[in-house]
């Protein structure tokens, strides 16, 4: 087991290091750079869009800049906002703080939302499995970017008094925090709470046809033991890898919402930076995002053999 | 004769079938004496394990099973039960072993915890006296080192010393009638043998009634005192071992015997 862990982590290091190169090249694919993005629309001379590249070393070649980025990054320096002309880091890790709660949040819906609609489907069958699965697909059907714009028109219309760009910092007021990423995190939770409902769905059914759950009733276990030792904890065992899975798939999706919603999260912050080439932090959420996603794969796999024994990486 | 420890009148059993029952028991009665050892024989398909877990009133999950007729154990009828009276006699009075040892255990418990949760719910023992009691469970089945066993799972187990294991829950709460269900069909003949002393050492150590299903004549020759021959959901024949061997009545026990490869001897002629 520790010796799968630290496997995993070391293999990070090679798929970080792809992951930074075709970051770097893509940016700089794009067109247009910090210079002219700055410009914006007002009409700037040759000589001075110059100058400011060669004050960012942009005018290097592009391998050059490259592993000018990569030494600095290698000894925890993420580099300088163009736009800010602070470093980077002291910008992104408050805000991954909020996108990292944002991502908790919407998890704990989702897990919350499709284990207790998986469950009560697959248990009760009949009209409840009807209106779960109906309500499932039509979740399915809406991107979750759709759904913030619903929530966002529904209460913008009808409840204006909601407050849905009010965003709170933590540090000022805990429970205001919370209560304003309620609405943002439901937006992204309830997509993913389709396929942990389905996964949850499909696994219990499973499990209670096998032969282990007729042999708890028959050593006559109360139902409720039998539902939790026998069959959820059994069903877990997929549900915990989709789950974590999808928290990772939450990470991207934050973008949007956070965008849509005014959160000072990681996502507006891409947006922002991608809108402006600030390459700079660009990189540095590319390479702290793909981190956290590598991370939470490495503990997926980890929960996975926590909850099934049959599970060994030796 | 003795009262009966239970007695099975006019059993039926239909599963409903998209809208279709299919009746697959078909009135069937007989009794079992305290501590005696019934035999069950007939062809795949025949309703034997239907039958049996009727008497537990336990059906495959998804599917609609209705039964008919009476099953008096200590002459309360079970089918008449309610479920949670019926949950208490499941384990604690009326245990049972099943045909597959590789999917009988649950894969993310160890095999302690599995006797543990048998003990603590129908013995109310504490989680240790529990566990005390099952290593001196798994010790009586025979598998060695029982108390570091016991924190093994499943997997770690063959199958032989999983259907051990499944024995060990079932007599765990000293059941007054243990229902074997073909333990040892998915076994390796070696290992059959096996299993089936250690049936009958414990039928006499716990003084427990057996009821014991199979397909084949061989396995229950000098284990059971009587046997009830089953075809289409009907017993068609019930006799002494012996007798029934020898000059087996109804043409199809005759068959099923002429289908067995005769390797014992206890079964010639008394
Ligand atoms: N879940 C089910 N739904 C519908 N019919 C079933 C179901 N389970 C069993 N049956 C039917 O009931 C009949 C009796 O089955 P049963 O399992 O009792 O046979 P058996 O005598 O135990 O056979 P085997 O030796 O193969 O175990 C069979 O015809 C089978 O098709
Ligand atoms: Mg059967």
């Amino acid at each position: 087991m520790i010796r799968m862990v630290a496997v995993r982590l070391l293999l990070t290091a090679p798929i970080l290091l792809g992951v930074s190169i075709v970051a770097f090249v893509l940016m700089r694919a794009l067109p247009g750079d910090f210079a002219q993005a700055s410009a914006g629309t007002s009409t700037i001379s040759a000589e001075a869009l110059d100058t400011i590249r060669r004050s960012l070393g942009l005018d290097l070649p592009m391998w050059q800049q490259y592993l000018g980025w990569l030494g600095a990054a290698l000894s925890g320096d993420l580099g300088v906002s163009f736009t800010l002309r602070t470093p980077v880091a002291s910008e992104i890790f408050p805000r991954l703080a909020v996108t990292a709660e944002l991502t908790l949040i919407a998890g704990l819906m989702a897990g919350l939302m499709g284990v207790t609609t998986g469950l009560l489907s697959a248990r009760l069958r009949g009209m409840t499995d009807w209106v779960v699965r109906g309500w499932n697909s039509l979740l399915l059907a809406v991107p979750n970017f759709v759904i913030a714009t619903l929530i966002v028109l529904l209460f913008g219309l009808y409840f204006p008094s909601v407050g849905i760009f009010n965003y709170v910092a933590f540090a000022r007021d805990p429970s205001g925090n919370i209560a304003s990423l309620l609405l943002p995190a439901l937006s992204l939770a309830l997509t993913v709470s389709v396929t942990v409902s389905e996964n949850t769905r499909a696994a219990v059914l499973e499990v209670s046809s096998q032969d282990y759950v007729m042999v708890a009733k028959s050593k006559g276990l109360r139902p409720r033991a039998i539902l939790r030792d026998y069959l959820v904890r059994n069903a877990l065992t997929p549900v915990v890898t989709v789950t974590g899975l999808q928290l990772a798939a939450l990470l991207g999706g934050s973008i949007l919402i956070e965008t849509i919603f005014t959160i000072p999260g990681m996502g507006q912050y891409l947006f922002d930076s991608i809108a402006s080439r600030d390459y700079p932090a660009i990189q540095a959420i590319v390479l702290v995002a793909s981190t956290i996603v590598l991370l939470m794969n490495v503990l997926v796999d980890i929960a996975y053999a926590r909850v099934d024994a049959r599970v060994s990486y030796d | 004769m003795v009262e009966p420890l239970l007695s099975v009148r006019n059993l039926t059993a239909t599963f409903e079938r998209h809208g279709a029952p299919a009746r697959v028991v078909n009135g069937i009665s007989f009794d079992i004496a305290p501590g005696e050892a019934v035999g069950f024989v007939g062809e795949s398909g025949c309703g034997k394990s239907v039958t049996a877990r009727a008497i537990l009133r336990l059906a495959p999950e998804g599917s609609s099973i209705a039964w008919g007729g009476h099953i008096l154990f200590r002459g309360q009828d079970l089918l008449r039960l309610d479920d949670a009276a019926m949950t208490d006699i499941r384990g604690r009075h009326i245990a049972m072993v099943f045909q597959d040892p590789m999917s009988s255990l649950n894969p993310v418990m160890s095999v302690g915890a599995q006797i543990d949760d048998m003990l603590i719910r129908h013995a109310g023992l504490s989680r240790r006296a529990a566990r005390r009691r099952a290593i001196e469970l798994l010790d009586l089945v025979g598998i060695r080192e029982p108390a570091s066993r016991a924190d093994d799972h499943p997997h770690q187990f063959s199958g032989g010393m999983r259907q051990r294991v499944l024995i060990a829950i079932a007599v765990s709460c000293q059941p007054a009638l243990l229902i074997a269900d073909e333990p040892t069909t998915a076994l390796d003949v070696t290992v059959q043998a096996q299993i089936l002393r250690l049936l009958m050492r414990l039928r006499r150590e716990l003084g427990m009634a057996l009821m014991l299903i199979t397909h084949d004549f061989g396995v229950i020759a000098g284990m059971v005192e009587r046997v009830h021959v089953m075809q289409h959901g009907a017993i068609v024949e019930t006799g002494a071992v012996d007798p029934l061997f020898a000059a087996p009545r109804h043409a199809y026990t005759r068959a099923l015997l002429a289908a067995v490869p005769r390797l014992d001897t206890t079964a010639g002629p008394a």
